[in-house]
Order: C-alpha cells, then structure tokens, then sequence
C-alpha cells in the first residue's frame, strides 16, 4: 500500500510532453523540443545533459514559463511550474547570467530578495551570508560592471538561492569559472542536495555531472536519448577494464585479448571480455607485472555522445 | 504586488540614474539654459516671456531625448543580456515586469527635469531677478508627457528593437501634436478617434500667460492616467505573450 498513488511523494519537477516549435521566417518551422517527459524525484541531483543546440535550454525555459510551449504540462511540487505559484518553489540561474551594470551586487541582491519574497528584515544578513557563501565577500558595495563573468556567475547562483528554494535549477552553473570556482559550484549543489533542496542541473560539461548527478537525462536533437543512473548509461556490456603495472608491454598472452590498450604512465591500462578477465590478470602476474585495478569498463560521457550522435546520424540516413 | 513593481521600480531608477547619458543631457541642457538669455531676438517687455519659453521648450527637448535614451532600448537589452531571466523566473508577473520599467524610467525623468527646472529658475533669477515659480506648472506638464512617451516606447519595445521604438515614439510624438492641423486637413476624420497630447501643451499660458490652475492640472493627470494605463495594458499583452 505504501506506494499507492495517493502515497507517493510528489515529484520535485515533473514535465510531460513538452514540445516546442520555432517559426523561422517566413513559414520554416523548426521543433526545438519534441515530446520530452522528465520526473526529478524530491531531494535529488538531475542532471539535464546534451550537446549544444539539443533543446535543454528550451527545456528548462518552458519549465520557468520563459518560453509558450507548443504542448506539455510542466509542474513544481506538484503546481504549475508556469504560474507565479509555481515560480516562488523555483530558483534559476540562466546560462551566463548578466545583471544591470549600474547596480551594485548589495543592491541586485536585494532586488532579487524583494522580488522572490524574502522578508524585509532579513534581506541584508541574508546578502551577506549568500555573497560570503559564493565567493563574492567584501565585493557587496561592488558595481556589478566592474564584476568579471566568473563573479557574475557566482552572483547568479546567490540571487537563485536567494529564497531558499525547494527546486533549483541551475544552466550551465560552472561555465566562467576558473576550476577552483566549479569545485565550489559542484560543493554548493551538495549541499543544496543535503539540505533537501532538488537541483535540474543543465550541462555540457559531463565531468561536472558525473561527479553530482544521481540521475541524468540526456538529450539529442529536442528529444530524451536516455535516462538513468549515470554509470548504467556509461557502462559497456560485457567489457571489464584492467590497470596494470611493473610492465614494459603488455605479454602476448594478454595482447590477443586486450583491446583499448593505453600507457598511463607506469601503468597499462587495457580492456578485455568478461569471460577473459582470469586469463588476463593470470597473463599479467605469469608475466611478473601487478594488476592495480580491474572494474566494469564505462565509456566517457564524450564518447557516449559522439556514438549516440553517429547512432542517429546512421538512422537518419 | 505593490513590493514586486517598487523592487524593479527601485532597481530600474538606480540603475539608470547613474549612466553618463543622464548627465551629459544635463550638462548640455544647462549650458543651453545659460546661453538663452543672452539670444538676440528678445524684445524690449517680452524678455521674460520669451526666456520662460525658451527654457521650457529646451526641458522638452532635453526631456524626449532622455526618455527615449532610457526607454528605447531598455527591455531589448535586457532581452538580449538575458538580465530579464532573473526578474520573470521569479513569482513576478510580465505585466509587473513592464508596470515596474516605466515607474522606474518616469521615476528618473522626474528626477531630470526636476533638476532642469531648478537650472531654468536659477538662470531666470541671476538674469531677470524673478524666480519664476511658474515654470514648475510646465515642468509637471512635461513631466505627464514624458510619462506617456515613456509608457508608448515601453510597450512598442516590449515586441521590438530599439531602433524602431525610436521612430515609433518620434512618430507618436509628432502626430499627438498635429491634431488641429491634421484634423483641418481632414475634416471627415473623427475628431475623438485622434491620439492627441496637446493637452500637456502649456508653453504659452505659462510663458506668457499666468499660467495654469489646478482644475487643468487635475485634467491633464487623468489624460496622463488613460493613455499610460492603455499603453500599458497593450504593451504587457503583448510582452506576456512573447518568448523570452
């Protein structure tokens, strides 16, 4: 009975159908996204992942009621993500976020404040504690033009927190930061997580999402490609992949069964069958070399890509 | 509702109250103000007059290159900058989005002409020894047309570009004050369906007259309410509609 329908929590974010269609003048029309289903459970990290131009962005503006879908519903906590209700659950950091160059960031953040509802009395230490959270301490009475975009990046992702929100969604949160400022990104949507919060996390960058991201769904050409945990999307059925060292070369008996072999330094690293894993690390040590590591073989989210993109390319034609 | 259009209000007036455009108009203006007096066409009596005159039309001038300065390119750019993401992903309305814009612009040409009228008075008082109260009546009239200009630039760019608000607003301007003419060349053409904004013309009763009472003033505000709350309501229609 505990997980009737009526029991279930309510989905953090939940988007059915959505479909978006461009007319480009004068009558081309253009699907930006077709038919994408999404569910983010409460408390969870999802990355939204894809290459450029594979309707993500579009995605999460239909969610955020920027942009009129052509169909779809799109809900928050189980509200309307389109109407104001459903924006208040929902904190968003936009790609390359930009911000009147006049303002200071004391001033922008209290804009955002005011506008997200945050109390009057608790504007100013709310400012202080979110700019000292992000990196931007001391830079309070800073004008905004003067912000270099790796700072205006870390002042998008404090007026997206600025009310506590249960959902955030964040668009590209690492782009402009030095590797330092996205080590801190990816230990904000932590302890976003750990707080309770849900994050949508949009990215190309797929080290980031691996290193976060209970969940992905990645997109190709407007519409999901795959969904699911992120080492079942990456791992290649059937192949183990072996590390192993005080080797010159692979030994013969392992070379016939080995493919992908790369020198890591002092170490080889190779990939065999299942079926052949034994005879390999007994190759190895017969050869006097040590076996350092051996764990199912997963493909880099890039070459996932670049095959899920020849998949199509192949079906196309 | 009143907090979310004060909050872009707010943020709009500081943000344009410190660009450089602001003060040079002002810069000029006031160097204009100063050089009027001693134009050579015053004649003996009229001297005040005509300075009074001057004065007001060079807040007007002032005035509509500010507005649309401000105005024109406001939401485009933040369209383009994506800066409107931060304010409408938020429980904020479009139509507050656009409401709060204008409150924000009108906010600082209040502020502008203001200091043009306070330029206008010194000037008068250094030259003529008269503090010309009355030009506040002027400036307030001023004041309620840029209000309109503002409103009518605000919702054509809420649909389009900065260059086409600019001519659209240009265009608005010149036929508001056209109707008598336009009107005797075209008799047959409905009077009531003219847009006109020749009520907040009162150059000549406060240049040369004793200018307005309040009963005009009260006039001129409901003018100034009807036509900013209609183009108000069309441009956050059509703003609401638009992807962002």
């Amino acid at each position: 009975m505990s997980d009737s329908p009526q029991s279930a929590p309510v989905a953090a974010i939940r988007i059915d159908g959505a479909r978006k269609v461009y007319t480009v003048f004068p009558q081309t029309q253009r699907v930006a996204v077709d038919d994408v289903t999404l569910e983010v459970p409460q408390g969870a990290i999802h990355g939204l992942l894809g290459p450029n131009g594979a309707g993500k962005t579009t995605t999460l503006k239909m969610l955020l009621g920027l942009v009129r879908p052509a169909a779809g519903t799109f809900r928050v906590l189980g509200v309307d993500s389109r109407t104001r209700a459903g924006r208040a659950q929902l904190g968003f950091l936009p790609e390359q976020p930009y911000f009147p160059p006049q303002l200071t960031a004391r001033q922008a953040m209290r804009l955002y404040a005011r506008l997200s509802g945050v109390p009057e009395r608790e504007i100013a230490a709310r400012t202080t504690e979110l700019l000292d959270r992000v990196g931007l301490e001391g830079r309070a009475s800073t004008q905004l033009a003067a912000f270099s975009r790796g700072m205006l990046q870390r002042l998008g992702i404090a007026q997206a927190i600025v009310s506590r929100p249960k959902v955030v969604v964040l668009d590209e949160p690492a782009s402009g930061l030095d590797p330092l400022g996205q080590r801190d990104v990816r230990n904000l949507m932590l302890q976003l997580r750990d707080e309770g919060a849900t994050v949508l996390l949009s990215s190309h960058q797929l080290s980031e999402a691996e290193a976060v991201c209970d969940r992905v769904s990645i997109m190709s050409r407007g519409r999901v490609a795959a969904e699911g945990p992120i080492a079942d999307l990456l791992s290649v059925a059937g192949r183990t992949t072996i590390r192993v060292g005080g080797l010159q070369a692979l030994p013969q008996a392992v070379w016939g069964r080995a493919a992908d072999v790369v020198p890591e330094g002092d170490l080889i690293g190779f990939s065999v069958q299942d079926a052949d894993v034994r005879a390999a690390i007994d190759g190895v040590y017969d050869a006097g070399g040590a076996v350092i590591e051996v764990e199912p073989k997963r493909e880099s989210l890039e070459d996932y890509f670049t095959r899920m993109l020849a998949d199509e390319k192949g079906e196309v034609a | 509702m009143v907090r979310r259009l004060t909050a872009i209000a707010g943020a709009v007036f500081l943000d344009a109250i410190k660009r450089r455009v602001v003060y040079a108009v002002l810069f000029f203006a006031a160097i204009l103000a100063f050089s009027a007096p001693s134009l050579p066409s015053y004649g003996v009596g009229v001297d005040v007059g005509v300075y009074r005159e001057v004065a007001l039309s060079l807040t007007f001038a002032a005035a509509m290159v500010l507005a649309l300065a401000l105005a024109a390119n406001r939401i485009p750019s933040e369209v383009e900058r994506r800066t409107v993401y931060n304010v409408t992903s938020k429980a904020v309305s479009r139509w507050e989005y656009v409401v709060g814009t204008w409150l924000g612009i009108t906010a600082v040409m209040g502020a502008v002409i203001a200091a043009f009228t306070v330029i206008d008075q010194l000037v008068g008082l250094g030259r003529y020894g008269q503090p010309m109260w009355q030009l506040w009546q002027g400036a307030v009239a001023i004041w309620f047309e840029m209000g309109v200009l503002t409103a009518f630039a605000v919702a054509v760019s809420a649909l389009s570009g900065a260059v086409v608000v600019t001519v659209a607003t240009l265009t608005f301007a010149f036929v508001g004050h056209s109707r008598q003419p336009v009107l005797q060349q075209f008799p047959a053409f409905p009077a009531w369906l003219y847009p006109s904004l020749d009520t907040f013309n009162v150059i000549n009763p406060v240049a040369h007259g004793s200018g307005i009472g309040a009963v005009y003033v009260f006039l001129m505000a409901l003018v100034f309410v009807g036509w900013v709350t209609a183009l108000l309501a069309m441009g956050s229609m059509g703003f609401a509609r638009r992807d962002l």
